[in-house]
């Protein structure tokens, strides 16, 4: 590879700075204009989107590998490249966050507490996120990763609800400290492969000690385990998302978490296929545990917030299922699952956060009926459960369908058990749903209005890919397939 | 993907997998307040099907062989996922009986959910259960089959679930999601057995393999009992038999057309759709001809005893569906799918002529719409009686034929315990059958009741008057078509069996049986099963029709036996239990407690730690000179102890 190597318009830099921009140019618009900084911020978003739709429909999986390479040599003595490309893997990843980015800020069009901050701050967390997805090199991978983090403090902390100080402590913490098992692993990985290069591909190319990929994997399968709320670091996730307000909920839930999956996968597993080789019996049965316990835990929570937080607990329990497999299958399925679970849960937390907005409670026994009073809002919210069912033709479940066939083939015990899973799942998303929604109209409610079109487009964008790509899973699983068939022989 | 809108066969196909579909998604985006347009879509979608599935049906049936269309609906490494539309005879038949039903429940709608607010919602979800159960049925393997097999699941669910203001429906709806959930486990367990241990799941690969034993027989009998776990769960078989009863909180029509005909035969569909798998493995059908069989007993009990006349079809229901389980599980291939198709259209009688009553009644009680007058809404009544007597297997009613069929093949079973559970179950069916009948036939009413009886009465009187609306006619038609079914479907026996088995060489070797059953034994046959059913229907005339009986029972002498009975044999108090014990007090408690008391509070625990070690720490930060001097002496100490040891 040449030091050097821009293929055509740089566009992935073009997704990543224009979130930059956006951040900067909100900076500079004046406290007293809230709607316009909402402007701003949704047509930067916009631009995002049809920026990342372009990559998605030109990105060839027959072709395969990475396609829009941009790769410049940034810092030569220690072997930095600033190195972004996109393959079957983060081309799902980088359209996931910029419809949860244009959706979130939809959702948040009501906001009325220090616009500003709110969305240059989320703008700040957006960049690392992509930045993530998008670079190959692990410095930056590192930088974007920590860029991503640090938003999160203010978010929870100004704009939430629920113990939001406490949330939002535990949240940085525990996401602290996964980054602080990260940097040694990355750090010993760069040293000793001789401290020249921070390239993922030279690196991978240049192969590991089985003994060094053996500690080094179980470093970054922790370190990233904690943001995918791998049991037993889960309980982050669920106090943080009810702590946050809609929008950060749905980002952080709809992609923040997938980074820790990707960070597995793309830093984890490229590197040290020995190592998750040795480790894999160990994640799957975490992730085993997690999906069950995520479903029982589920069900004894009064507050739609942790009830939504403990399904994703269950539900990326079934992606580190997928990953440990080692199969074509199992890593389909997985990455398919980030990209459906993420659609899944910013689905959830807008609904929940319409309601919320309307009637300032979240916790089940006090609502009731609301399919009486809201019919519309509360469709969306029972159509996210039924996604997280794993109902057919929805997305998530041909993620599950094939995370189960290949879990149940390589741990036929642990693969049971997490089919198992199903019955509790059901159970518990069914019984929110029930206590929520059914029942008699609640006269406390009777005077809110029903979602208005515009308020319930972003949900309408959410259900519309689930429904889409549950009807026609190649459009997105063929390009997946195209990365991961490669990585798996290479393995 | 290749389309080929050319082949007329395959656009009729296609028509009936996606048309439906279509409708509910504009109904649900775009037509919810128009209740009218909404209607009309739905209606018109399937007509547009009805025709379709006759057309494949006429078409088709002399086809040489199945014929097949498929593409990929996703790819993953090696594996396949394809959706399509396997068109044979069995799948054509049964698209055809779903066709037909589905229509005739959404035109019968039109006038028992006349006026409902939920008007748009019930036609979309009619239009959603249409698309899954049609598409079921044609599908070629069983990933596509198990898939929309769950979305039939989900139907079901929205549709029980549709007065959802009532607690009790939408508890309804969660049981039976739940329960039939927790039979597709293994279901999808077995499908994936059947995938790792042969590695296809095309249908007819499926069938041809087993049988000619290219697959393992441990994995077709560990897959075929993993997937009989489906059917238990779908067609409420022991022990999943209780969301059944309980979803007669739906709509009448919905009971109709889900609960009784369609959708809960779709369990005893598939193990037709798979026989020749499920035959080659004779330990499974045993075990399938046990759960029939007890099923169809226990069912048969609690009929007994209720006085909901729903829930005296549902336990029918239950208990005729584990018949049918019987009759393939002995190998009774045709007997065991000509009583599907018989039970679908005199159930789904039965249930629309009970909705009629409920709809003018307003109460599904048997006495009270006895007395109320019932008999006297001539039409539901007769029809009512048509569909009771084919229930009860009375000649020349279409449930006599294919109830005949049924023991025939039950008396070539070596083991005659089941031959005499069927017969049994014969008579308890006519008894159960006929006493509904005849608290409706001949009300009695108490001293006490006679004023409201009157008043009862007058109420019906008025409602009479509003008999020759388009209400009342939207729901006789249909129940006057399928009565007519229900009288000449029997005689057709002889060309469903030639039409069904020309494709069947797998099960000829059980079907011979079934041709040459003409003997003397089979006569004696006859004779008894029609002895035990006009018996019963006798039995229940003497205890609830005749002048002088007391309309109590025989049971009432027995009430340990009746409480059982009308406590279900206590499961649901068994299944409550232990959802309770298991779930919620135990795993969801444990885990609850660990994440709060080990895993939060062991976090922070040590948070607290490192704040309390911080600022013990901090005391040592005072700022005066003289703690530091002696701290820097204490430390030089300690650095000279270390190194000079």
């Amino acid at each position: 590879m040449t030091a050097m190597e821009f293929a055509q318009f740089p566009i992935l830099s073009a997704i990543l700075f224009s979130t930059l921009l956006a951040l900067l140019v909100i900076l500079f618009i004046p406290d007293d204009r809230p709607k316009l900084v909402k402007q701003v911020s949704l047509g930067f978003a916009a631009v995002g989107l049809a920026l990342s739709l372009y990559v998605y429909f030109a990105y060839d999986p027959h072709k395969g590998g990475l396609q829009f390479v941009e790769r410049v040599l940034w810092v030569k003595s220690l072997g930095i490249y600033y190195f972004l490309a996109a393959d079957g893997i983060n081309v799902p990843m980088i359209l996931l966050t910029a419809v949860v980015l244009f959706t979130g800020v939809l959702t948040m069009w009501e906001l009325d507490k220090r616009v500003k901050e709110y969305f240059a701050l989320t703008y700040l967390l957006v960049a690392g996120v992509y930045g993530v997805f998008m670079s190959m090199d692990l410095f930056f991978i590192f930088v974007w990763y920590d860029v991503s983090l640090f938003p999160m403090y203010p978010l929870i902390a100004i704009w939430g609800s629920t113990r939001k100080e406490y949330g939002a402590m535990k949240l940085t913490l525990y996401l602290l400290a996964g980054s602080a098992l990260i940097l040694p692993g990355i750090l010993y990985l760069w040293a000793v492969a001789g401290g020249t290069t921070f390239d993922l591909f030279e690196l991978q190319r240049l192969g590991f000690d089985v003994q060094v990929q053996r500690i080094a994997f179980v470093m970054l399968y922790l370190g990233f385990g904690i943001l995918a709320g791998v049991w037993p670091f889960h309980t982050w996730s669920p106090v943080g998302h009810v702590a946050a307000p809609t929008a950060v909920s749905m980002i952080h839930a709809g992609v923040l978490m997938k980074l820790g999956a990707y960070g597995i996968l793309r830093v984890g597993m490229t590197l040290c296929p020995e190592g998750l080789v040795y480790w894999a019996d160990l994640m799957a049965l975490l992730a085993t545990i997690g999906i069950v316990y995520g479903a029982f835990v589920g069900l004894a929570q009064t507050d739609l917030k942790y009830v939504i937080g403990y399904s994703s607990v269950s539900h990326m329990g079934i992606v580190g299922l997928g990953l440990s497999t080692l199969t074509v299958d199992g890593i389909n399925g997985a990455v398919f699952q980030m990209f459906s679970h993420g659609i899944m849960t910013a689905l959830f937390f807008s609904a929940v956060g319409y309601i919320y907005d309307k009637t300032h409670t979240k916790m089940i026994p006090e609502l009731g009926g609301l399919s009486k009073t809201m019919p519309k809002a509360s469709a969306f919210f029972i159509l996210a459960a039924f996604c997280g069912i794993g109902v057919p033709c929805m997305s998530s479940f041909w993620a599950e369908l094939l995370v189960f066939i290949s879990a149940v083939k390589t741990y036929p015990l642990r693969g049971i058990l997490a089919v198992s899973g199903l019955v509790v799942s059901a159970l518990f998303m069914l019984r929110v749903v029930q206590k929520t929604f059914y029942g008699e109209k609640n006269p406390k409610w009777e005077h809110i209005p029903d979602v208005p079109l515009f308020l319930a487009s972003p949900r309408i964008i959410l259900v519309g890919i689930l429904i889409f790509y549950g009807l026609f899973p190649r459009l997105i699983l063929d390009i997946i397939q195209s990365a991961v068939v490669p990585f798996v022989n290479s393995l | 993907m290749m389309w080929l809108p050319h082949d007329p066969v395959l656009s009729a196909a296609l028509a009936c997998a996606t048309l439906p579909f279509l409708s509910m998604a504009v109904i649900l985006i775009f037509t919810r307040p128009y209740q009218r347009l909404s209607c009309a879509i739905s209606v018109g979608a399937i007509t547009v099907c009805l025709g379709c599935a006759l057309y494949l049906l006429i078409t088709l049936r002399h086809a040489p062989a199945p014929v097949e269309y498929q593409w990929a609906w996703i790819v993953s490494s090696d594996m396949v996922i394809p959706f399509g539309f396997l068109l044979d005879r069995l799948s054509l038949l049964m698209l055809t009986i779903v066709a037909v039903i589905s229509f005739l429940v959404q035109v019968y709608s039109i006038g028992y959910m006349h006026g409902d607010p939920g008007f748009s919602r019930y036609y979309a979800f009619q239009s959603l259960f249409a698309w899954a159960m049609m598409t079921m049925v044609i599908a070629p393997g069983m990933l596509q089959l198990y898939i929309f097999w769950e979305l039939v699941g989900l139907a079901s669910y929205l549709l029980i679930g549709y007065y959802y203001e009532k607690w009790s429906a939408s508890q309804a709806g969660k049981k039976a999601f739940v329960m039939t959930r927790l039979g597709d486990i293994g279901f999808f367990l077995g499908i994936i057995t059947v995938l790792l241990g042969f590695g296809d799941l095309g249908i007819l690969h499926m069938n041809h393999a087993a049988q000619a034993g290219d697959i393992h027989p441990a994995v077709v009998t560990l897959g075929a009992i993993l997937i009989f776990c489906g059917v238990v769960g779908k067609s409420a078989q022991f022990p999943l038999l209780t969301w059944l009863p309980d979803a007669m909180e739906g709509p009448t029509p919905v009971s109709a057309l889900l609960h009784s005909a369609t959708m809960v035969a779709a369990g005893v569909y598939l193990m037709s759709r798979i026989f020749p798998f499920f035959a080659a493995s004779p330990d499974a059908m045993a075990v399938a001809l046990i759960i029939g069989t007890i099923t169809m007993l226990l069912a048969s009990t609690m009929a007994f005893v209720t006085y909901d006349i729903k829930q005296v079809w549902a336990y029918s229901t239950v208990s005729q569906l584990g018949f049918m389980v019987m009759s393939l599980a002995a190998g009774g291939y045709f007997a065991g799918v000509f009583h599907l198709t018989t039970h679908a259209g005199f159930k789904a009688l039965l249930f629309l002529c009970s909705g009629i009553f409920i709809h003018e009644y307003h109460t599904n009680d048997m006495r009270e719409i006895g007395r109320g007058g019932g008999r006297k809404l001539t039409i539901p009544m007769i029809c009512m009686t048509v569909g009771a007597l084919a229930l009860a297997g009375i000649f020349p009613f279409s449930g006599f034929f294919s109830k005949e069929a049924i023991l025939g093949v039950l008396a070539e079973h070596p083991n005659k315990l089941f031959l005499g559970a069927g017969l049994l179950g014969a008579a308890m069916t006519a008894y159960y059958s006929f006493r509904l009948i005849f608290f409706i036939l001949f009300p009695r009413s108490t001293a006490e009741e006679a004023s409201h009886h009157e008043e009862a009465h007058g109420h019906g009187d008025d409602h009479g008057g509003g008999h020759h609306g388009h209400v009342f006619w939207a729901m006789a038609w249909p129940v006057m078509i399928l009565a007519t079914v229900t009288l000449v479907l029997g005689f057709f026996q002889n060309e469903l069996q030639s039409y069904l088995l020309a494709l069947e060489p797998a099960s000829h070797g059980h079907e011979a049986v079934e041709h040459g059953g003409h003997g003397v034994g089979h006569y004696l046959l006859l004779v008894t099963a029609v002895c035990l059913a006009v018996g019963g229907v006798f039995f229940a005339y003497l205890e609830f029709g005749w002048k002088k009986a007391t309309q109590e029972g025989f049971l009432r002498k027995f009430p340990a036996v009746e409480t059982l009975f009308a406590n279900r044999w206590y499961m649901d108090h068994f299944y409550r239990k232990a959802l309770d014990l298991l779930v919620y007090c135990g795993f969801t408690n444990v885990f609850t407690r660990n994440d709060r008391r080990v895993i939060d509070g062991g976090i922070d625990g040590i948070c607290r730690f490192t704040v309390g070690g911080g600022r013990a720490v901090s005391f040592l930060q005072s700022g005066m000179l003289q703690y530091n001097l002696v701290l820097m002496v204490a430390a030089v100490g300690v650095l000279v102890l270390v190194f000079a040891l």
